[in-house]
């Protein structure tokens, strides 16, 4: 870029003071040469007191100790999510993002370290996880904290994910939990279900179409999830000759637009789906196995409701929780019948029909407790028990 | 009288976390500034809980480290243990201050070389 008309004579710590988020000025070996005020503020420390001091012991950030990111050189200009604390021994989630600052030449002239104090947003999130429930993946079962405690160390890597399990056991839900526990949570999740569509309209919609004259082409979903995470669902559904370009996009990290003639290099995480046994699809000839073979890098099963024994009760109680404060009703729990009756069905939807049922009654429920006449009438045993002691039906009454 | 000082570390100096030190170093001091125990623990895991068992378990008077958590801080102070936190310097640096009896929380130890 050429030099910037006005700005030799720039007032450097002015600028950074104007800031709003937390700018520390480093020398080549990592110590302060200033902090800007809103980092003053952050870190409880005057510039005054800071200068001269290596950095990890004025910013105090986990990534400073666990793995500076000036020692990582691939992490230069990349931000990544840590906790600092500050002088006042006060805890608080921030965003480190390194920048080294060079002169025309390309001679650096001192490194920044950008904070961002993460506090609102990771309150709000707290706030909506909380409020909205489904976006959270729970489970009190062995195998689902199993599964719980491996999320955030695969989250963390970069390897393609295949995820296996029946319709409603939260395979979507998995994946988005992935992706806002890796380093690219701040990064697109572009989800894509691999439903029938015609070849050319699926190729498009996948890896984009270039432009031509004036038509500026369109964005494919890789495109779109560039340096974030693209999450497959049903990736059986999609026709053999788009797995070998999957295929070939996790040998070479390229696709090719459909119309195009030179590859595009994108970077994304790739998380595949299926509720069928992948090896019965390769059988059939319905999944690559070559594919498979590099999307089970990292394999993930969600066990089915039935499966997962102590989570049923769990689960009911959870979805209670939320959808009674959703409703503002004032609902303690399922009554005896209620939850014999809830316990003994199968839950063939899993978790999504446990959630589904849990919400109607909620919605239908005006005590403060569900009873069965409070449970969908689909529900094998639901009309019967609410039929029975207690509330007369219509031909007992007559 | 004497007194056992814990100094929580990072390699060669003192952790810029109490929750992520790696290595704590155990000193007694006599009033008379010799020191007569000088031993590094090194720890199978970072851990602000387990520090603060060993600090109990050591039956330390002092814990020297850098940032501290609200609640591991009141923790120890409750547990009657000083907490000289805000510590930044070398490993030497401090066992000579702490010799001297002159360590105090907030010290800065390192040369302001910029």
């Amino acid at each position: 870029m050429a030099a910037l008309p006005g700005l030799d004579g720039l007032d450097f710590p002015g600028l950074l003071d104007g800031l709003p988020v937390g700018v520390a000025v480093l020398d080549g070996q990592g110590r302060v040469l200033f902090l800007n005020r809103a980092l003053e503020a952050l870190t409880g420390f005057a510039r005054e007191d800071a200068r001269g001091l290596p950095c990890r012991h004025v910013l105090r950030a986990r990534a400073c100790v666990q793995g500076c990111p000036w020692v990582r050189s691939e992490g230069e200009g990349q931000g990544g999510e840590t906790d600092l604390i500050n002088r006042h021994r006060r805890r608080i989630p921030v965003r480190l993002t390194p920048v080294r600052v060079r002169d025309a030449d390309g001679r650096e002239l001192c490194r920044l370290d950008v904070i961002e104090d993460l506090t609102p947003l990771k309150e709000m999130e707290n706030r909506l996880s909380l409020a909205a429930g489904p976006g959270q993946m729970v489970g009190r079962s062995q195998a689902m904290e199993k599964l719980l405690r491996l999320l955030p160390v695969i989250a963390q890597g970069d390897s393609p994910v295949l995820i296996t399990g029946e319709t409603g056991t939260g395979k979507d839900l998995l994946a988005e939990a992935l992706h806002k526990a890796s380093p690219r949570s701040r990064e697109p999740f572009v989800r894509f279900s691999c439903g029938p569509m015609p070849e050319e309209l699926l190729e498009a919609e996948l890896f984009g179409r270039r432009g031509q004259g004036a038509d500026e082409g369109r964005q494919g979903r890789f495109q779109q999830a560039n340096n974030g995470t693209l999450s497959l669902s049903e990736i059986a559904d999609l026709p053999v000759q788009q797995q070998a370009r999957l295929v070939r996009y996790l040998d070479e990290r390229t696709i090719l637009p459909l119309g195009a003639d030179k590859p595009v290099r994108v970077n994304v995480r790739l998380i595949a789906s299926t509720n069928a046994d992948p090896e019965a699809l390769i059988r059939q000839g319905r999944l690559r196995e070559d594919l498979f073979h590099r999307l089970a890098a990292v394999r993930l099963h969600l066990p089915p409701l039935r499966e997962r024994g102590e989570d049923v009760s769990f689960l009911l109680q959870h979805f209670l929780g939320l959808y009674a404060a959703r409703f503002r009703k004032d609902i303690a729990g399922f009554s005896q019948k209620a939850l014999r009756l809830l316990s003994g069905y199968a839950f063939p939807g899993n978790v999504r029909e446990l959630k589904n049922i849990v919400e109607f009654a909620a919605m239908v429920c005006t005590s403060d407790q569900i009873q069965p006449a409070h449970l969908p009438a689909h529900l094998p045993g639901a009309h019967e028990a609410a039929a029975a002691p207690g509330r007369k039906s219509r031909r007992d009454r007559a | 009288m004497d007194r056992k000082v814990l100094v929580a570390l990072h390699r060669n100096e003192v952790a810029p976390r109490f929750d992520l030190a790696t290595e704590a170093l155990l000193v007694t001091v006599t009033e008379q500034g010799e020191v007569l125990e000088n031993k590094t623990m090194l720890l199978a895991h970072a851990s602000g809980d387990d520090l603060c068992d060993l600090a109990l378990n050591k039956d330390v008077g002092a814990v020297v480290c850098g940032a501290i958590e609200e609640e591991y801080y009141h923790y120890l102070r409750w547990k009657r243990v000083d907490v000289l936190d805000g510590v930044a310097g070398p490993a030497d640096a401090v066992l000579e201050r702490l010799r001297r009896g002159e360590l105090r929380a907030g010290d800065v130890l390192f040369p302001r070389e910029a």
